[in-house]
């Protein structure tokens, strides 16, 4: 499955970028958000913000880097399908 | 021998008194308990889900928690215990443990072999009913966590559940001049509240920044309790504090 990122701004209340991402039929599956580099827990990672259809559930990892989180994301679509 | 443990029986008897009236021979009763006092680290389990306890774990100092497991390993906090708690009570007449209890920092434990529980009891009708109103309060608190985590978004069920550990800490004479030490972490309190690390983190930025509270270290400084309670829709009336005072 491919799937397509999107610069997108969130509203997390905090100096925050974020990408939206599609699979094929340009259906939103998930949004990142880079944590600021002030962040306490994961400064600079990239946060599962929001996941739906096989990315929905409690499960909201931080990565390290951009191609970590889509390769994870890439994954668990594979998975869903 | 007996001296150095008067006060470590005074934080059982202090939480009962905070719940309940103790005539002089009930206080007496309960300053004599035995109990096989140990002090354990941060964050070691001291009974697990699916023991069958002969004894009872009586916190005399420090924080510790009681908790379940989903089958993926993802833990759930239901709620936190501090000096004076009895977290295990319950297994004096629920043979197998359904939930666990770990400590969050290092703590002194007492533990009460239940057959002196038991004695206790028949000797003391009024502190078994002492006991009981304890186990419907925890039960009380259970219904509380539910409500907070299942109704309660952001930084009013983060605020919620401050409200409540900082009136329990102070009717346990822990708390001076609205500061209290609380040594949970941003990845417990996670756990607790059904939250990320990342949202528990951001939600503790915006109550900094609106001065609902002070952090500094393990340090929680409350600056305006009015507030804080009106943020986390709070009312202690679950609680059932004999202290009103504890509560205001």
């Amino acid at each position: 499955m491919t799937f397509s990122l999107q610069p997108i701004r969130v509203a997390t209340g905090f100096d925050e970028e974020g990408m939206m991402v599609l699979d094929e039929e340009q259906r939103l599956v998930a949004v990142l958000v880079r944590l600021s580099d002030e962040n306490e827990v994961a400064p600079g990672q990239w946060y599962l913000e929001a996941g739906f259809g096989p990315l929905d559930g409690g499960s909201h990892p931080l990565f390290s880097n951009l191609d970590q989180a889509q390769d994870w994301i890439g994954q668990r679509l594979e998975k869903g399908r | 021998m007996h001296s150095p443990f008067r006060h470590e029986y005074n934080s059982l008897i202090r939480k009962l008194e905070s719940i309940f009236t103790l005539t002089d021979d009930e206080r007496q009763a309960l300053q004599n308990l035995p109990m096989q006092v140990a002090m354990l680290k941060d964050n070691q389990d001291i009974v697990r889900e699916g023991d069958r306890p002969s004894r009872s774990c009586l916190i005399l100092s420090g924080f510790a928690c009681v908790y379940k497991m989903t089958i993926h390993g993802k833990r759930q906090i239901v709620s936190f215990v501090i000096a004076g708690d009895i977290p295990d009570l319950q297994s004096l007449h629920l043979k197998v443990l359904d939930n666990s209890v770990s400590t969050l920092s290092p703590c002194r434990v007492g533990f009460i072999p239940h057959e002196v529980l038991h004695d206790l009891c028949t000797r003391y009708p009024r502190l078994a009913a002492a006991f009981w109103r304890e186990t419907l309060i925890d039960a009380a608190i259970f219904r509380e966590w539910v409500m907070n985590v299942g109704q309660r978004e952001g930084a009013t069920r983060m605020a919620h559940l401050l409200c409540e550990l900082l009136v329990r800490l102070k009717a346990m004479g822990l708390v001076e001049d609205h500061t209290c030490d609380l040594p949970i972490t941003q990845s417990e309190f996670a756990d607790a509240l059904g939250f990320t690390t990342v949202h528990v983190n951001r939600v503790l930025k915006e109550m900094r920044a609106e001065g609902l509270i002070v952090i500094d270290g393990t340090r929680l400084t409350v600056p305006d309790w009015e507030r804080l309670k009106q943020v986390g829709e709070f009312d202690p009336t679950y609680l059932h504090l004999e202290n009103k005072q504890a509560a205001a």
